[in-house]
């Protein structure tokens, strides 16, 4: 085991950190940040220094002991990491980033926490206070940037507000809706000291802010009702199951009621894909059943997730004939996309454990017979095709198979954008919650290698697995330095067609077969994982495949395999863009 | 189909506000007629007062919006029957003759103008009132030689005395939603089911 990852599992054990000694003492600005990151239980920071953040890299000199930081090759590497971080440790993740460039570097990967919900919490250094909007060097207005792409952000002048707004941001990210938010702090005000000794205090309540809110009684009440009466009732899982830590009650309700349950794409392993009501995954790639039959439900009950267009398609023909009991802890949810029978503003875990009492015990064998029929015909079009290698190709969807198989289905999945991850997505098996990583409201290509070091330093006892396109590789390639010099033992699967694959596929698709640029002329990435000295091989047969990934896995270091597929595979089902489920296709 | 919203918000005194709100706007390309920001009579709380042209379908979703941003208090939506509003604005008026001066004169007097200002070459009339009120007046004015005119942004305050002291109890120190508040919030009483 590296020393970075007995570092993490040392400090993922302290679950309460003592006040620290320097409480009531004067401390300067750039202390007190550092002091505060403690205070909230932080213990990994993912960052980058320079001119601007320079008095707080000081400062975590002296604390190193405490707080492990991660140093990226990149800061868009940082933001990912530390949504990896985030999803796999149950609390926000951290990082650090200099003014200008650094702060520009963070803002994709805010974005991908905002769409995705991910707590994060970013500090940035700014250019002292005198030169705020001089075009100073390195200089940007990031608060301006990251306003549309934030939960909250704060530009900070003065030291003594810092533990104060510290407090505010660790509050707002991680309560409610998840979400990034962004410090900013002026040099000058890491530099001087507090006027008032360091005090922490962790907030329970902002003015105006109400991150949740218990069920009403009558809409229990009322969904139960619709429940009890559903003849086809369907239930779709979100994120937001995940994010509350609903999956036992999930289960329960789902026993209980023998709902068939489809996932959305940041839903799965909320729900145990082996289970008999598991029905597959929605949207655009999603499985042929959950979609067609979504216009079929007379009552959809949809837990933690947001109708989002991936998923609905088409709204003017989505699901008209069900009634929708919606239950998501933002109320700006409710009704934006479809309009629902029952708008339930809570927490997923609150809201079904108020309904499991109330609902019926209920069978619904002939609803269930029409999704089998569907997958039966989902299967012998696309499935099973997708399983064959044949002799000249390795298929996206065998490598995943077997790879869950090895794995039992208990690995954590960090999948890139693009086919490798609808791939992934479709064919992982989840036998363990909280096992799938994902960039999915921004499809941000480049999150997974970055994303799959910070979720190995949020669950160090976890198998974490990358899965990335050779062209979602190139984006963020450099963060393999971050690997190998932390020392985090992060298996990566490159799926590697030569091609912008989903982009390709469109391009057939829609594009009368138009490839537009979407060809790589790719590098030897082995030899570039050995030049940062990650051990690799290239599998390029199919019966190179099964030790392949048995050496992959076996790995007690990090380890790269390059997998060589199908070069113009496709993936179905697919619904097209604009639109309906109905219209999803198999081929 | 599109109507005429008067949006009042009332948020925490901080800067950066006025962006994040403004944002919920631009991002959807919706036009802001006009916007006027001040302090309230409750220290550290402002009040936007916007003015928007919206889809009567979508406008529900939009103030859910502008719910979301940490430092909002309060919004409400409201349509021209629902809000007492007014606008200020100045004309700056050449007044060369006492004959010129006189009918400028008689004119803002017809019209419940005030003289704000009187100097030997010119007169800067005050006129408060409905938008279609200055416009009438500024139309009268102009061939008399207006040669600087300016206008406020609407300002307006909530008829409904129940419905305001209810939802402004999250301004006050120790108010805060009950749960069952929280529900009910979504727009005026309109709720959403």
């Amino acid at each position: 085991m590296s020393i970075a990852t007995e570092n993490a599992q040392q400090l993922a054990v302290q679950a309460i950190k003592p006040k620290h000694e320097k409480t009531n003492t004067i401390v300067n600005g750039s202390e007190a940040v550092i002091l505060s990151l403690i205070e909230e239980g932080v213990d990994t920071i993912f960052g980058y220094p320079g001119g601007a953040i320079m008095p707080i890299y000081d400062a975590l000199f002296h604390y190193r002991h405490a707080l492990n930081h991660i140093l990226v090759r990149h800061e868009q590497g940082a933001t990912h990491a530390a949504e990896g971080y985030a999803q796999m440790a149950g609390k926000p993740g951290v990082c650090f980033a200099t003014s200008g460039p650094g702060a520009t570097n963070l803002i994709t990967g805010i974005a991908d926490a905002m769409l995705d919900s991910v707590p994060i919490v970013c500090i940035t250094g700014q250019v002292a206070e005198k030169f705020l909007g001089t075009d100073a060097f390195q200089e940007t207005d990031v608060m301006s940037l990251a306003m549309p792409i934030t939960k909250w952000c704060y530009q900070v002048a003065d030291p003594d507000e810092i533990p104060l707004i510290i407090a505010k941001a660790f509050y707002i990210a991680r309560s409610g809706r998840p979400g990034p938010v962004l410090v900013d702090i002026t040099k000058d005000a890491q530099f001087a000291d507090m006027r008032k000794p360091f005090k922490y205090e962790k907030r329970r309540q902002i003015k105006g802010y109400k991150p949740a809110c218990k069920p009403r009684d009558k809409d229990i009440t009322k969904a139960a009702e619709l429940l009890n009466q559903a003849k086809r009732p369907f239930l779709f899982v979100g994120h937001g199951v995940l994010l509350s830590k609903a999956e036992k009650e999930l289960l329960e309700f789902v026993e209980k009621t023998d709902i068939p349950v489809a996932s959305t794409l940041l839903g799965l392993s909320a729900f145990p894909t082996d289970h008999p009501n598991y029905v597959g995954m929605l949207g655009m790639h999603g499985n042929y059943g959950p979609n067609k039959l979504t216009n079929k439900a007379d009552v959809i009950i949809a837990v933690g997730m947001r109708f989002d267009d991936r998923v609905t398609g088409n709204l003017d023909t989505y699901a008209k004939q069900a009634k929708i009991i919606h239950i998501d802890i933002d109320h700006a949810e409710m009704g934006k996309n479809v309009t629902p029978t029952v708008a339930m503003i809570a927490d997923a875990k609150e809201a079904l454990q108020d309904l499991i009492p109330v609902v019926n015990e209920n069978k619904h064998e002939s609803w269930h017979l029409e999704f089998k029929k569907l997958y039966d015909e989902e299967y012998s079009k696309v499935i099973e095709k997708d399983f064959i290698a044949n002799d000249e190709h390795i298929k996206m969807g065998e490598v995943i198979r077997r790879l869950s198989e090895k794995t039992n289905g208990e690995a954590v999945i960090v999948a890139d954008v693009g086919q490798h991850q609808m791939s992934a997505a479709r064919y992982s098996k989840f036998r363990k919650t909280d096992s799938w990583l994902t960039s999915g409201g921004l499809g941000t290509m480049g999150y997974a290698l970055p994303a799959s070091f910070g979720a190995k330093m949020g669950a160090p006892d976890r198998e974490v697995v990358a899965v990335i396109g050779d062209g979602c590789f190139q984006m963020t390639i450099q963060e393999l330095g971050t690997i190998a010099q932390s020392g985090l033992p992060v298996k990566i699967i490159i799926l590697n067609n030569n091609y912008l694959g989903m982009v390709r596929q469109w391009q057939q698709l829609f594009f009368d077969t138009r490839y537009s640029f979407v060809e790589l002329s790719n590098p030897d990435f082995i030899m570039i994982a050995k030049g940062f000295g990650i051990n690799g091989h290239k599998c390029m047969h199919a019966d190179d495949l099964d030790s392949s990934l048995d050496t992959l896995i076996n790995s007690k270091e990090a380890y790269l395999l390059e997998i060589v597929v199908e070069k113009e595979g496709n993936v179905f089902p697919m619904m097209p863009s604009g639109m309906g489920v109905d219209d999803i296709r198999l081929e | 189909m599109k109507r005429r919203y008067t949006i009042i918000v009332f948020t925490e005194n901080n800067f950066g506000l006025l962006n994040r709100i403004t944002i919920i706007f631009s991002r959807r390309r919706i036009n802001i007629e006009s916007l006027t920001v001040s302090e309230t009579e409750r220290k550290g709380i402002s009040r936007f007062t916007i003015v928007i042209d919206y889809d009567e379908s979508k406008i529900r979703k939009l103030i859910q919006q502008i719910r979301k941003i940490i430092g909002v208090l309060v919004v409400f939506e409201n349509e021209d029957d629902q809000v007492f509003f007014g606008q200020i604005a100045y004309f700056k008026v050449i007044t060369s003759s006492f004959e010129q001066r006189e009918k400028v004169m008689e004119i803002a007097h017809r019209h419940q103008a005030k003289i704000a200002f009187s100097s030997e070459d010119y007169i800067v009339i005050e006129k408060s009132g409905k938008e279609e009120d200055i416009s009438t007046t500024l139309h009268l004015l102009e061939p008399h030689g207006v040669v600087e005119y300016c206008k406020s942004g609407r300002i307006a305050i909530v008829k409904d005395q129940h419905r305001f002291s209810k939802y402004a109890k999250n301004m006050d120190p120790e108010g805060w939603y009950s749960d069952e508040e929280f529900h009910e919030l979504p727009l005026n009483g309109k709720h959403l089911l």
